[in-house]
C-alpha cells in the first residue's frame, strides 16, 4: 500500500512539469496547423482576390480529393507507428487495373479493384505483423512489387479508358456546381470521423501508436488492428486511383508515383505525429488542405513547378522535426 | 519510430542467431550469414549457366561486371549507412543532382563550362554534401533517417529538375567518354573505379575509426555513447561518405550515358538496399561489410541479367528485387521474433 502511494506521489512529482510540455505541444500541434492554413488562404486570396469565388474553390477542393483519399488511409497507418511508402505505387496499379477490367466487367471493375488492392494491404499488413518486419520495409518492397505489377499489366503504356462507366467520379452537381468528387471525397472523411468517434478503434489506433506493449498487455487487439490499418490503408490507395483514372480517362504505371510525398507532406504537416499515438481524421483533411492550397499559392506566385518537389522535401523533414515526439526514441535510427 | 531497430530485443539478438543458446550455434550462424549469400551466388551462377548458353560467355561475364559497377559503388557507401542501422532512401535524389551537375560542369553542349575532372570531384563533393545534410538532420533534429533521407531525395530530384531545366545536356569531353568506352584488360575503365571505391571502403571499414565506429554504433548504440564515442560525429560522417559515393556513381551513369539526365538513379536505391540485405548486411545494424554488400551486389546483377537472358520481361526486375528484400529481412528476422517485441 505505501508502496503505491509513494509511486504514485513521485510519478505526480515527476510528471508535473513533462504534463504540461506534452500538452503545449499537442495544443501547438492541433492549433498551428489551422493558422498556417488560415494565413495562407488569406495570403492567396490577397494576391489574386479571385482565389476565393466559388468555382475556384470548388476546383482547388475538387484537385485535392486524391490526395484526400491516400491521406485518410495513409494516416492510420501512422497513427499505430507504422508508415505505409506503398500507396502511391498501389494507386498506380489499380488505376491501370481498372482500365484493364472496365471492358469486361464494367462498373463492377471499382469494387474488384478495391478489394485486389485491400488484399495487397493484407499481405503486407500480415507480414509486418506475423514475420516483424519494419513497416517502412514491407512497404518499401511493396511499392517496387506493386509498380511491378503495373508495368507488367500494361506493358509499360497508358491504357485509355472509353465509356461513361468512371464519369461519377469527375462530374459536377446541383445548381452549385458542386465537383462529385468533393462530395465522395467528404462522405469518406466523414465515414472515417464517425467510425474513430463511436467505436473503440480510435482508442486501439492510439493505444498502440503511443505504447504498443502497454496495448497488448491491456487486452487491446493489436495485431488485428494494425493489419486493418493496412488493409484500409490499401483499400483507400486503390480508390484513389480509380478517381485519378476518372480525371485522366487512362490508367498508367506512373500515373500517382508521384503522390508518396505529398501524402506523408499532408499527413505529418496536419498535426499527425510520425511516431503515432497522436493524429486524427480532423488533422488530415486540414494538412491536405494545405497541401493543396500551398501548390495553389506557389503557382500564384509564378513559381516554376520543377520547384515542387524541393519544396514537398524541405516540408516534410520540417514538418516531421516539428511534430516528432522524440521521448518515445530513445535512439535515432 | 525505429525502424529497421530491433526494439526491445535484448543487445545479443542483434545476430541472425537469435535467442543465447549452446555456444555453438551463433558460430554456425554467422558461418551461414557470411558465406551463405557466396553460395546463393555461385548457385545462381550454375542455374542460369544451365538454363542460358549465353550465360556463362566471356563477353556476358564482363556485361554484368560493367553493369554492376555503379550499383557496387553505391552499395559500398550505403553499407556503411547500413551499419549504423539507419537506412538511406536519397540515393536516387543525389544521383540526379550529381548528374545533372557534372553534365553542366564539363565540356556540354548548354554552356561553356569546362573543368575537366575537376567537375567530377564537384560532383561527388555535391554528393557529399547531400549526405552531410541527411547525416546533420538526422543527428541534430533526431529525425529517423528514413524521413530525412526521402525528403533529402525529393530535394534532390526537384534541383536537379531545375538543373535540367527542359534541355538535356548532353557530354562533349572526349577524355570523360573514354572512361565509359574505354577498355583495360577487356574490362571498362569504370569497372576499375568501381573496384577502387570497393577497396578504398574496405581500408575504411577496416582500419578507420569511421568503420570501426559505424559497427559499433549499430551493434548497440547505447553502449557506444557509454564508452565514448562521439556518436553523432561518426553517424553524420557515415551519411557524408555515403553521399559522396552516390554522387560518383551519378558522374559514372553521366559518362555511360553520355547526357545529364534527372532520371539517372531511378531503379538503384531499392536495387542497392536489396544488394545489400541479400549479401548479409542487415538492415537492424553492425552487422555486415562491404564485402558482403558487394556480393549481394553480384547476386542482384546475375539476376537481372540471367532473367533477361532467360525470357523474362525487364518490367518483373523491379518486382523482384522487392520480393527478395522481405524475403530475405523474414528470413533473418523470424528467428528474433517475440510477442511483446515492437516494430513499427
Amino acid at each position: 500500500m505505501s508502496v503505491t502511494d509513494k509511486t504514485g506521489a513521485f510519478s505526480r512529482l515527476g510528471d508535473a512539469p513533462r504534463l504540461t510540455q506534452s500538452a503545449r505541444r499537442q495544443l501547438l500541434l492541433t492549433v498551428m496547423p489551422m493558422v498556417v492554413l488560415a494565413a495562407l488562404v488569406a495570403a492567396i486570396a490577397i494576391a489574386n482576390p479571385n482565389f476565393l469565388r466559388a468555382s475556384s474553390v470548388w476546383t482547388v477542393l475538387d484537385s485535392a480529393v486524391p490526395l484526400m483519399i491516400l491521406a485518410s488511409g495513409a494516416m492510420l497507418v501512422i497513427l499505430v507507428g507504422g508508415i505505409d511508402l506503398s500507396v502511391a505505387s498501389l494507386a498506380s496499379m489499380a488505376s491501370v487495373l481498372v482500365a484493364l477490367w472496365i471492358p469486361a466487367l464494367g462498373g463492377w471493375a471499382v469494387p474488384v479493384v478495391i478489394i485486389v488492392c485491400a488484399l495487397a494491404g493484407l499481405l503486407q499488413g500480415a507480414i509486418h505483423v506475423v514475420a516483424q518486419v519494419p513497416s517502412f520495409l514491407v512497404t518499401l518492397g511493396g511499392l517496387a512489387v506493386w509498380s511491378g505489377v503495373a508495368l507488367l499489366a500494361s506493358g509499360a503504356s497508358t491504357i485509355p479508358v472509353s465509356g461513361t462507366t468512371l464519369d461519377w467520379t469527375f462530374t459536377r452537381i446541383g445548381a452549385w456546381n458542386v465537383p462529385s468528387a468533393v462530395l465522395i471525397a467528404a462522405a469518406l472523411v466523414t465515414v472515417f470521423a464517425l467510425v474513430l468517434a463511436f467505436t473503440p478503434v480510435r482508442r486501439w489506433l492510439i493505444s498502440i501508436g503511443s505504447s504498443e506493449p502497454a496495448a497488448l498487455m491491456a487486452g487491446a487487439p493489436v495485431t488485428q488492428t494494425k493489419i486493418a490499418a493496412f488493409v484500409v490503408s490499401a483499400a483507400c490507395a486503390g480508390f484513389a486511383g480509380i478517381m485519378l483514372v476518372g480525371r485522366t480517362y487512362s490508367g498508367a504505371p506512373t500515373l500517382a508515383d508521384s503522390l508518396l510525398l505529398p501524402v506523408v507532406a499532408a499527413i505529418v504537416v496536419g498535426g499527425t505525429a510520425i511516431t503515432g499515438g497522436f493524429g486524427g481524421i480532423g488533422r488530415t483533411v486540414v494538412g491536405v488542405l494545405i497541401i493543396t492550397v500551398l501548390r495553389v499559392g506557389l503557382s500564384v506566385a509564378g513559381v516554376d513547378s520543377s520547384y515542387e518537389q524541393i519544396f514537398y522535401g524541405v516540408l516534410v523533414i520540417a514538418a516531421v522535426a516539428m511534430t516528432i515526439d522524440r521521448s518515445k526514441l530513445p535512439f535515432v535510427k | 519510430m525505429a525502424p529497421a531497430r530491433l526494439g526491445l530485443a535484448p543487445p545479443e539478438t542483434g545476430r541472425a542467431a537469435g535467442s543465447p543458446r549452446p555456444s555453438r550455434r551463433p558460430d554456425r550462424a554467422t558461418i551461414l550469414a557470411d558465406f551463405g549469400p557466396l553460395g546463393a551466388l555461385v548457385l545462381l551462377c550454375i542455374l542460369f549457366a544451365f538454363l542460358s548458353p549465353q550465360f556463362a560467355t566471356w563477353g556476358n561475364v564482363r556485361n554484368v561486371l560493367d553493369s554492376a559497377s555503379v550499383l557496387a559503388v553505391i552499395a559500398v557507401g550505403l553499407t556503411f549507412v547500413l551499419l549504423l542501422g539507419a537506412i538511406d532512401l536519397s540515393i536516387e535524389g543525389v544521383m540526379a543532382t550529381a548528374a545533372l551537375s557534372v553534365a553542366l560542369l564539363v565540356a556540354n553542349s548548354r554552356n561553356d563550362l569546362d573543368f575537366g575532372f575537376m567537375g567530377v570531384l564537384a560532383a561527388v563533393a555535391i554528393g557529399a554534401g547531400f549526405g552531410l545534410a541527411s547525416g546533420l538532420l538526422s543527428t541534430g533534429l533526431k529525425i529517423p533517417s528514413f524521413m530525412t533521407t526521402l525528403g533529402m531525395s525529393a530535394i534532390g530530384i526537384g534541383i536537379a529538375t531545375v538543373l535540367f531545366g527542359g534541355v538535356q545536356p548532353a557530354l562533349r569531353s572526349p577524355e570523360l567518354a573514354e572512361w565509359a568506352s574505354g577498355q583495360w584488360f577487356g574490362l571498362t575503365r569504370l569497372t576499375y573505379v568501381a573496384v577502387a571505391v570497393v577497396l578504398i571502403g574496405l581500408l575504411v571499414q577496416r582500419y578507420t575509426r569511421l568503420g570501426r565506429y559505424a559497427r559499433a554504433i549499430g551493434g548497440a548504440e547505447e553502449l557506444a555513447l557509454l564508452s565514448g564515442i562521439p556518436v553523432r560525429r561518426y553517424k553524420t560522417l557515415a551519411f557524408t561518405f555515403a553521399g559522396a559515393t552516390y554522387g560518383l556513381a551519378g558522374v559514372m551513369v553521366t559518362t555511360q550515358l553520355g547526357s545529364g539526365i534527372v532520371q539517372a538513379g531511378v531503379g538503384q536505391n531499392f536495387a542497392a538496399i536489396t544488394a545489400a540485405v541479400v549479401g548479409g548486411t542487415l538492415l537492424s545494424g553492425g552487422r555486415g561489410g562491404v564485402l558482403h554488400s558487394i556480393v549481394g551486389v553480384l547476386i542482384v546483377t546475375v539476376l537481372v541479367n540471367g532473367l533477361v537472358l532467360i525470357g523474362v520481361s525487364p518490367y518483373v526486375q523491379g518486382a523482384v528485387q522487392g520480393v527478395i528484400v522481405v524475403a530475405a529481412v523474414v528470413i533473418t528476422a523470424w528467428p528474433l521474433r517475440k510477442r511483446l517485441r515492437v516494430v513499427k
